[in-house]
């Protein structure tokens, strides 16, 4: 067994940094990219937003464009100090069949003299007794005899000692039928569905604000037994029965309701599909691995969304092994994330790469996969069947009901899938609000390549089709499809399916408004008519979208730490990876709100200097109970979740929580009682007096000086070399938990106390601190702050799904070509509430990405699904559409960003739903310009040609 | 097989150097010269973010995608990646980028960057074919859509790619008549 904390084996290397102890095993940090903060400077030249200065460019901008090493993919082993400079490579061996048993790996092909020093076998894992982390399931390779259980299942890798041979054993091994040799023929693997979820809810008599008949927030949710790999419901309907009774009452009178009012109600009753897609992140995934048998340490460099879940998971593994004894401690090397959009959020790849580099006899072991094996072992966006049936009053137009029984393949494992189908489930009502709802989710499991967490997280499948019923009920009902859906959005304070009340105020009549009155909208029928004039062969027609994408866990758990020296330099800590949406850069500026000045060094994937909170989890936040929350809550150091992933959309609100909630605890504690001990003209040494708050709503940052009326202007500098010398608050390291709202505690900060929407706390003070605040910074170098009155959200919250949404809406123009049918977008139109933006240019970007994005789901991108898709390892670009630059009207791309509310409005997560609406959208124009409706994506040039032919 | 080969990699003599028929020129880079900042996107000649110039001897450039294109190829041949374009201090450290550099590092034009070498060496392919050959202000657009219509960008949308080359192109004396 491997011994416990505080062993005498701990790695002596100091530059990494330590992080904590898991299952025995030490874990470290060491960042690849720390010296590129030098950027900072460069890029701090730039004009003044909201009294500070803004970067010019993004922080990771220079070491990017001139193509420095960065990413995790650019490092070998030459490049990593400490390592042997001999490079190993790796090759995973992938079944293409699972109709049949595996037998064994021919590699007779492979000439003598590149012939792999190692080939490791399911055998091998076993003998070792190493296994995947639970999330992943089991057979990381598959046995001798055993089915394969979805195409490009693993059966074995291979370790090459060079490059040499491994590229010659490559180009003998890829695409070879002879090298995975079957045995006997059988039945595909099989196995009940992931997870099936089911949202109910009827609304009282008090309406939508109202307390609900029935709904998930308010009686709980139920769940269904399996037969025949299907989901079974049971039990009797019973208005005043149990939560599940009383869930199938209400359920079936949702049904019920459609068909007693056929004649009344319009039920546009279709099925929508959406197809399975690859991330096409541009870094394909890589893994360095060295083990240290000298010092017992395991090297990593990885391309990662959630470095810290991936070491984890390892100590974990590695500890229940054979190999546990001989490990004390692993140290992952975090790099930038060359794209990601879920592919690299808890992939299972670098546990591939980790058991290469453990069996690499000591050499610093590469696996990379090439785009070939990226399309056949990557995680996919879940492809969804949904038979739906939308409810209209005919006269009115208002919204009565929705039922709807989504399927969606998760692929051979289960990954995020169970999360998806909820996800994808509570966000089908988009901006509406419904009076009740019957939502069904399956995620079955399936022989295909499994599915992750891909940008929209199952919102883009669902929500696109509530869109494009909306659109085709305008029509039916002869209604303008803006005023449709004016009538039945969901207005501040209404309840969402799941019954709970989203937070803050919705804008989603706001941006209709604005849709409506763009010309792009009011003059549609005259754009059309004179560019077909002008353009016989071609067919021309406009389309409205508008998608509110949740963004959050419901267990986001951010830390953030700020410095400052006493030359007022800022350095920023935050659990964050840079996936290239601009998190560093953002998170640089968020904290100019409070300190008057971009940080000037920012910190990524941070693990190490959490430990100064010394918090631990014991329970999983989704399913653990109120009276266990209680119960831990009064233990100081507990919190329901230590750390999170980088995900799409986490950062901008999330991670600025903490961050602002440490830059503000600095600025209040640190530079605000040095500035009134300089403007006071105080000749005291020390600062102990009882901090004064009175006039601090007065004061203002402006080109880094701190202003207020009728006092000298201060420059950051010189406050910060105050608060040092004073010693004062000069670090803050925060910890917070949300649930739907932020879970808040009192602390108490130089005498006095103050309550935050924080869980945990840590200080560290000024230079010139006397020696009692100095003795009390034991924790890590910080005074950790013992919380008071700990309020943690109500784990009821879980019911609610998730509560905090981002709108967007796109106009969209398209072309199509009545000969080819290839559809061409010309134009674009969108509108965002993002909050407050932290940097416009990053969410400017994230809009024109999110549309191109959005604009290869809804008419390129396609992968088919059994023996012709990935998983056999044949797909590439050459057969994956995506969208190119002239597929996405580039000179015709804008937006508008909406004014903040205020200016305490915080940002919101957006990352996910700019790619949202323009795919409906899509679907809408190409109706409006063939008179086809396509409810099944992508709208494929052969699928409109088809239709227009017919 | 193996051949021997010559090549000059921004400004940098290289070889003799023995390599294998199947060594693509991207191999070649990465895990012989340790230079990694041209990009493997697709292994199949799609995506050009592999691409590299060629200077050739008739003055003109060409852009070549380094991943399906064998090192032998380059034998003889001068060379320009990423890393060769921005101008450098004694420690090694960037003291000035190239317009086109500069012009995406200002249009905040790349997010991950993956790409970003890609769109950097054919932009610059493009704004030195200008340099030789100006074309009129209002060709400027599809002059643009033309050249990089090759580049994949999984993060941006292209806009601010195609802007900035647009910008540089419309600011720059000679480019355009």
């Amino acid at each position: 067994m491997v011994d416990q904390v505080g062993n005498s084996e701990e790695l002596p290397r100091r530059k990494f940094i330590k992080q904590c102890v898991v299952a025995g095993v030490t874990l470290y940090t060491a960042p690849l990219v720390l010296s590129l903060n030098e950027a900072v400077a460069q890029a701090s030249n730039s004009s003044q937003v909201l009294g500070y200065k803004a970067p010019k460019f993004r922080l990771d901008g220079i070491a990017k464009v001139t193509g420095q090493k960065v990413y995790g993919r650019d490092f070998r082993a030459q490049d990593m100090a400490g390592w042997p400079k001999e490079q190993a490579y790796g090759f995973v061996i992938r079944a293409t069949k699972v109709d049949h048993t595996f037998s064994h790996v021919d590699l007779t092909d492979i000439p003598e003299n590149a012939q792999p020093f190692k080939v490791i076998l399911a055998e091998d894992l076993v003998k070792q007794k190493l296994e995947l982390p639970p999330f992943f399931g089991n057979d990381m390779l598959v046995a001798k005899n055993a089915a394969p259980q979805y195409y490009g299942h693993a059966v074995a890798i291979l370790l090459f000692e060079n490059f040499d041979q491994f590229k010659e054993a490559k180009l003998k091994l890829q695409f070879n039928d002879n090298v995975v040799r079957y045995g006997k023929s059988t039945k595909p693997f099989t196995s009940n569905p992931y997870a099936a979820w089911r949202i109910v809810r009827e609304e009282g008599k008090q309406g939508a604000s109202g307390k609900d008949k029935y709904s998930p927030l308010q009686d709980g949710l139920f769940f269904p037994s399996y037969q025949r790999r299907m989901p079974v419901w049971k039990g009797d309907p019973n208005q005043a029965g149990s939560v599940s009774e009383r869930g199938l009452y209400y359920g079936n009178e949702v049904q019920q309701k459609m068909q007693k009012n056929a004649d009344d109600w319009l039920i546009i009753d279709e099925q929508y599909t959406s197809q399975s897609v690859d991330p096409m992140m541009m870094e394909p995934e890589a893994f360095n691995g060295f083990w240290e048998e000298a010092t017992k340490t395991l090297h990593v460099v990885a391309t990662s969304q959630s470095p810290h879940d991936y070491q984890e998971q390892v100590a974990e593994i590695l500890a229940h092994s054979k190999m546990g004894h001989s490990i004390k401690n692993i140290v992952v090397h975090s790099a930038y994330v060359g794209g990601a959009f879920g592919a690299k959020d808890h992939s299972i790849f670098p546990y591939y790469g980790t058991i290469a580099a453990l069996f690499s006899e000591g050499r610093p072991l590469y696996l990379a996969n090439d785009r070939f094996e990226q399309f056949q072992a990557g995680l996919k966006r879940h492809p969804f069947i949904m038979d739906n049936k939308l409810a209209f009053d005919k006269k009115t137009g208002q919204l009565q009901g929705l039922h709807s029984k989504m399927n969606l393949d998760g692929g051979g494992r289960s990954n995020f899938s169970s999360a998806i189908a909820m996800v994808g489930a509570s966000a089908i009502q988009g901006i509406y609000y419904l009076p009740r709802n019957d939502i069904q989710a399956t995620a079955h499991q399936s022989n295909n390549v499994d599915c992750g967490s891909m940008r929209g997280f199952g919102t883009l499948q669902t929500m696109s089709s509530m869109e494009m019923m909306l659109n085709e009920a305008a029509q039916k009902l002869d209604m303008d499809p803006i005023e449709l859906r004016e009538k039945n959005i969901m207005k501040t304070g209404f309840r969402n399916t799941q019954g709970a009340i989203p937070n803050g105020e919705l804008r989603y009549g706001e941006i209709l408004e604005k849709a409506k009155q763009h010309t792009m909208w009011t003059q549609r029928a005259a754009r059309k008519q004179e560019f077909e004039k002008n353009n016989p062969h071609m067919l021309f027609g406009t389309g409205f979208g508008i998608a509110t994408k949740d963004y959050g866990t419901g267990a986001a758990a951010p830390s953030s730490a700020v410095r400052i020296s006493p030359e007022g330099k800022i350095e920023l800590d935050i659990v964050f990876m840079e996936m290239g949406t601009g998190t560093q850069t953002s998170q640089a500026v968020s904290v100019g709100k409070f300190l008057g000045s971009t940080a000037h060094q920012v910190n990524l994937a941070k693990m190490d200097s959490w430990a100064a909170l010394k918090q631990f989890q014991t329970d999983n936040p989704y399913i653990t109970s109120q009276a266990r929350q209680d119960e831990m809550a009064q233990n100081p150091q507990w919190t329901p979740v230590v750390a999170m992933a980088s995900s799409a959309s986490m950062s901008s609100y999330f991670q600025t929580h903490t961050s602002h909630g440490a830059a503000r605890v600095l600025y209040r504690y640190g530079l605000w009682p040095a500035a009134q001990h300089i403007w006071s003209g105080s000749t005291e040494k020390v600062a102990n007096k009882r901090i004064s708050f009175k006039d601090i709503e007065l004061a203002k940052w402006k080109d880094e000086m701190l202003t207020m009326p009728g006092k000298p202007s201060l420059p950051l500098a010189q406050l910060a070399a105050k608060a040092h010398e004073l010693g004062l608050v000069t670090g803050v390291m925060t910890h917070a938990f949300n649930r739907w709202s932020w879970a808040d505690a009192q602390f108490s900060i130089l005498g006095n106390k103050e309550t935050l929407e924080l869980d945990g706390l840590a200080l560290q003070y000024g230079n010139g601190a006397d020696k009692r605040r100095k003795n009390l910074m034991k924790s890590h170098g910080y005074h950790l702050i013992n919380r008071q009155k700990m309020n943690y959200p109500a784990t009821a919250m879980n019911n609610a799904m998730v509560t905090y949404y981002a709108p967007c809406a796109t106009l969209v123009d398209v072309a199509v070509n009545k000969g080819n049918g290839k559809v061409a977008v010309v134009k674009t139109h969108s509108w965002l509430d993002c909050g407050t933006p932290l940097v416009s240019k990053l969410v400017e970007g994230q809009i024109e990405g999110g549309v191109a994005m959005g604009i290869g789901h809804a008419l390129f991108e396609e992968l088919p699904l059994g023996e012709e898709g990935p998983g056999t390892g044949q797909w590439n670009l050459n057969r994956y559409d995506l969208a190119k630059g002239k597929d996405v009207g580039v000179w015709q791309h804008t937006h508008t960003l909406l004014e903040p509310l205020n200016e305490n409005t915080p940002s919101k997560g957006i990352g996910e739903v700019v790619m949202i609406p323009v795919v409906p959208a899509i679907a809408e124009a190409v109706y409006q310009a063939t008179n086809v409706r396509f409810r099944s994506l992508p709208i494929t040039a052969k699928k409109v040609k088809e239709a227009l032919q017919s | 097989m193996s051949q021997t080969i010559n090549m000059n990699i921004n400004g940098q003599q290289i070889g003799p150097v023995e390599v294998s028929d199947h060594t693509m020129m991207i191999e070649f880079l990465h895990e012989k010269l340790n230079l990694t900042g041209t990009k493997f996107g697709c292994g199949a000649g799609v995506c050009h973010a592999c691409v590299v110039l060629v200077d050739n001897e008739d003055g003109t450039t060409s852009v070549e995608r380094s991943c399906i294109s064998g090192a032998g190829y380059f034998d003889g041949k001068k060379v320009r990646t990423v890393e060769g374009h921005a101008k450098t201090n004694e420690q090694g450290e960037v003291s000035e980028l190239s317009p086109v550099q500069q012009a995406f590092l200002e249009h905040y034009s790349f997010q991950c960057g993956w790409c970003t070498s890609g769109f950097v060496n054919t932009a610059t392919a493009l704004v030195e074919k200008l340099a030789k050959n100006p074309i009129n202000k209002d060709q400027v657009e599809k002059t643009v859509e033309d050249a990089l219509q090759d580049n994949i960008c999984r993060c941006t949308g292209y806009v601010k790619y195609y802007q900035a080359v647009k910008e540089l192109i419309l600011k720059t004396p000679g480019l355009t008549v």
